[in-house]
């Protein structure tokens, strides 16, 4: 649905920006994308807007990795303290976010599209929603395996495309195939594709892999040095590519969290509890922009 | 009887403010105005207590009758026979009428009730009347609901020794938000402030979340997840709600309703009974009244009857030269009320496949409300939720007034010790709310279904070049064409000369958990990061009575001058 997604992509426009700049420093960057940035930026600096840019997990006071029914329990036991049934108005914006964290990520899709939007290690990875277009999608729940089509090698034979329609699909552009939906078709079908590519370059990776190693298998723009140089290129060996990309996530994800804060899997319960009431206290962004015109205009916003 | 505790307003008053001045918060109290039926019930401090009248009844006959100069309600009024109330002195079905324009098919169907009902057919309030000393006295649904409530108030004030301000009612799903504000109105004309206004299986689905933490407190069980389809028809209408019930907490996952209920299934008997009984009855004259009335009587009887008997013979002289006589058996009367039924079945099936849930993922299914005496309810229910075993641990009259009166000692900042107000309902709207644009059609911003609080905003832009203004159309429903919609109100907000596509116009709405909308719209020029005119916020619905024709006055007006259209997301 349009909408949710459009409040997604807003709330997480500006968190990959401080720690992977260098990511995308030589991509387009949209209209709304600039104005939603100017917005933000105007009224906090750069790591203020971090800590209060809400991230839904530590919202919910659950790991990243917890299961839906883990983040369901959470979502009912802060309903009870903060909604505005028990805890008064105040509890209208508090109950917003829990609502809409909730909503994100108790939809399967929805909470992939996140999970990527943080840069979340499991199936993400920093960097803005635009490049996730494309991407393959889940057909079903999500399996520990994935499939995932050396671009590098494919001759572009169509022959994966022939078996498994659903699954796999041409990029006519480049010459080389690709999957588009995980398990698009049944099993057999898929096996079928696998054996039948004349240089094996469908693999079978790991769920938490995949992210990364499609983000890599992209072409990127190559820096370019006045005229010479530019134009496109990818890493000639992916899964090498990707090792020492995650390892370079990790380092940068464990830093961060040694700055930050304790990471959100260790939280003892009653810390969950105490940061819940915390943030609560805490100004509130709301993830409306009007809404922060509103909160602006009444005083609370100061000209930079 | 009631007179010696009835004590002078301001008094009571002024004792009012003390008492919510002091440490201890008064606890609101939860009405169920039902079409036909109503009851009221409060939280004692240790369970829920229905409140009885000074006839010891804990539900009473919803109705008001006009005689000589003060009109009385069924809370104190003892009636002499039952066809009193059908004597044209007498208003009923007052939640059938509230807020509904004279185009609604509904308003024509009360057409053939013995009191006035007159329509123009043009989208105004229609005009009611009662027959008091052979005069039609004219009145409105929102007075006769009001003398009703200052009824149930002065009641309830007798009998708990305290002046009564807050209350939690219970309305129907499909209740419009424009019918809300003519609640809210008969309350305020009674003195009393409501403090929540629930869907009525919403309230079922509360008494359902206590009952449920009170057997896993016994057996010392796991709270574990329970989803129950609650199926609530009463005289007037129908709603279905899916909800998901752990620890206290229910979750609203869907709702569903429409205006049919009993009062449709009694139409269908009457006339069935006696086929020309619509013309009738219409003229209103004061013979036709009383057969009218005999008639009524009679159908409803056998409508009782048929719960428990297989047929049953309907004997009833209409006074004027014609008499009936016939044997009703019930599959006659299950074929005559088909129609029904089949809405039933389509709100039921709706309803779980919005919350995307399956006959088999139901742990219970509740049946309340008058109707869940009909066995076909029961087996059509029982039908499609693929279940034999209907929970029954809930009186079917009292279920929603229960939850009305938890909820208002929750809402009120009530808790118990031993843990029996530990309970919350996350509701969910039960219509789309969007605004009209692209074109004349609906655009909704927040979903049907969607939990609140909520809000959601979307960007528009204009369609015209150098259009200065735009005209922001607010309507609430899940139906395809406009119209077919209920509009809550517009407004226009200024726009600086530019070519068309170039203004951004946000549209953000916000429901709290009082189910308040507000609707905000700001417009922003590219380049500039704030708005560029001061913000609008606009509390919904704004219109009137007689808003069934602004729509169609304001497209007349304006055409398409003042039009916007989606902006598509650019990612």
């Amino acid at each position: 649905m349009a909408i949710s997604v459009a409040s997604i992509y807003q709330l997480s426009v500006p968190k990959p920006l401080q720690t992977r700049t260098h990511f995308y420093q030589n991509k387009p960057i949209s209209r709304w994308r600039q104005k939603c940035t100017v917005i933000r930026c105007s009224n906090s600096t750069a790591g203020e807007r971090a800590r209060r840019e809400k991230n839904y997990y530590e919202l919910l006071g659950v790991s990243v990795d917890s299961s839906s029914q883990k983040i369901k329990e959470a979502y009912r036991k802060l309903q009870k303290k903060y909604h505005p049934d028990i805890a008064g108005h105040k509890g209208h914006e508090y109950t917003l976010l829990l609502n809409e964290a909730y909503q994100v990520l108790m939809k399967q899709d929805l909470r992939r599209e996140y999970d990527a939007s943080i840069g979340h290690l499991r199936v993400g990875f920093g960097e803005n929603t635009t490049s996730l277009v494309g991407y393959s999608t889940w057909n079903g729940p999500l399996r520990p395996q994935a499939l995932f089509v050396d671009e590098n090698a494919c001759i572009g034979c169509r022959e994966c495309v022939h078996h498994s329609s659903n699954t796999f699909t041409m990029d006519d552009a480049l010459g080389c195939a690709r999957v588009k939906v995980q398990y698009g078709d049944d099993d057999q079908k898929i096996q079928v594709s696998v054996d039948s590519c004349p240089v094996n370059c469908i693999h079978w990776v790991d769920r938490e892999e995949l992210a990364v190693l499609e983000f890599l298998i992209r072409p990127k723009p190559k820096e370019g040095f006045g005229v010479f140089g530019g134009g496109w290129e990818r890493p000639a060996n992916v899964f090498m590519e990707a090792q020492s990309f995650t390892k370079q996530m990790k380092q940068e994800a464990e830093l961060h969290h040694r700055n930050a804060r304790a990471t959100v899997e260790e939280e003892t319960p009653a810390q969950a509890e105490a940061r819940a009431s915390a943030s609560m206290k805490l100004q509130m962004e709301g993830f409306s922009r009007i809404w922060n015109w509103v909160k602006e205009a009444s005083g609370s916003w100061k000209e930079p | 009887m009631a007179e010696p505790a009835y004590t002078v307003t301001s008094d009571s008053e002024t004792n009012g403010e003390e008492k919510s001045s002091s440490a201890f918060p008064e606890t609101a109290i939860g009405i169920d105005i039902g079409t036909s039926q109503c009851s009221i019930a409060v939280w004692n401090g240790s369970q829920v207590e229905l409140l009885k009248n000074t006839r010891n009844q804990k539900i009473m006959r919803s109705y008001v009758t006009f005689k000589d100069e003060t009109p009385s309600g069924g809370v104190s009024n003892q009636l002499s026979h039952e066809h009193e109330i059908f004597s044209g002195a007498a208003i009923f079905n007052m939640k059938r009428l509230i807020g509904r324009v004279d185009t609604d098919p509904v308003v024509h169907a009360s057409k053939s009730l013995p009191f006035l009902v007159q329509t123009l057919d043009i989208g105004v309030r229609p005009f009611i009347a009662a027959l008091v000393n052979n005069v039609w006295r004219s009145t409105t649904p929102e007075e006769v609901l009001a003398i009703f409530l200052v009824e149930l108030r002065a009641m309830a004030e007798v009998r708990l020794k305290r002046p009564i301000r807050n209350v939690v009612l219970t309305l129907p799903v499909s209740f419009s938000r424009f019918q809300l504000t003519r609640i809210e109105r008969c309350c305020a004309m009674a003195g009393l402030h409501v403090l929540r206004l629930m869907p009525e299986p919403t309230a079922v689905a509360l008494l359902y979340a206590q009952q449920q933490q009170q057997t896993v407190h016994e057996n010392m069980g796991s709270g574990s997840e329970q989803i129950a389809l609650i199926f609530n028809m009463g005289a007037g209408y129908c709603d279905v709600a899916v909800t998901a019930t752990a620890g206290g907490v229910s979750q609203i996952k869907s709702l569903s309703g429409s205006a049919i209920g009993g009062e449709d299934i009694l139409q269908n008997m009457m006339r069935h009974l006696l086929p020309n009984s619509e013309s009738l009855f219409l003229k209103h004259g004061i013979s036709e009244i009383k057969s009218m009335a005999l008639l009524r009587v009679a159908a409803q009887d056998a409508i009782h009857k048929l719960s428990s008997q297989p047929s049953v013979q309907v004997d009833v002289d209409l006074g004027n030269g014609s008499k009936i006589c016939k044997v009703v058996d019930r599959e006659e009367f299950e074929e005559v009320n088909q129609k029904v039924f089949e809405k039933c079945e389509s709100l039921i099936i709706q309803c779980m496949q919005d919350a995307k849930v399956e006959a088999e993922d139901l742990s219970d299914v509740i049946l309340v409300g008058g109707c869940s005496y009909i066995p076909k309810i029961r087996n059509l229910v029982m039908g499609i939720c693929k279940t034999q075993d209907i929970s029954m641990g809930m009186n079917p009259l009292e279920a929603a007034v229960c939850g009305a009166a938890l909820e208002g000692a929750v809402a009120s900042g009530i808790s118990d010790p031993f843990g029996n107000l530990d309970l919350l309902t996350i509701q969910a709207t039960p219509m789309s709310i969007g605004i009209q644009a692209d074109g004349k059609t609906f655009v909704p911003i927040i979903q049907r279904n969607t939990t609140i609080p909520a809000r959601k905003e979307l960007v528009f832009t204009t369609v015209h070049d150098n259009q200065t203004e735009a005209l922001i159309v607010v309507y609430e429903g899940d139906e395809k064409k406009l119209e077919e919609n209920n509009l809550l109100g517009y407004f226009k907000i200024g726009i600086p000369p530019a070519p068309k596509g170039i203004p951004e116009i946000n549209v953000c709405m916000d429901i709290d958990a009082s189910n308040v909308l507000r609707v905000l719209a700001g417009v922003i020029m590219p380049g500039t990061p704030h708005p560029v005119t001061p913000l609008m916020e606009v509390r919904m619905p704004t219109i009137d009575d007689g808003h069934g024709w602004c729509a169609e006055a304001l497209h007349r007006a304006y055409g398409s001058t003042r039009d916007l259209v989606t902006v598509q997301k650019k990612i």
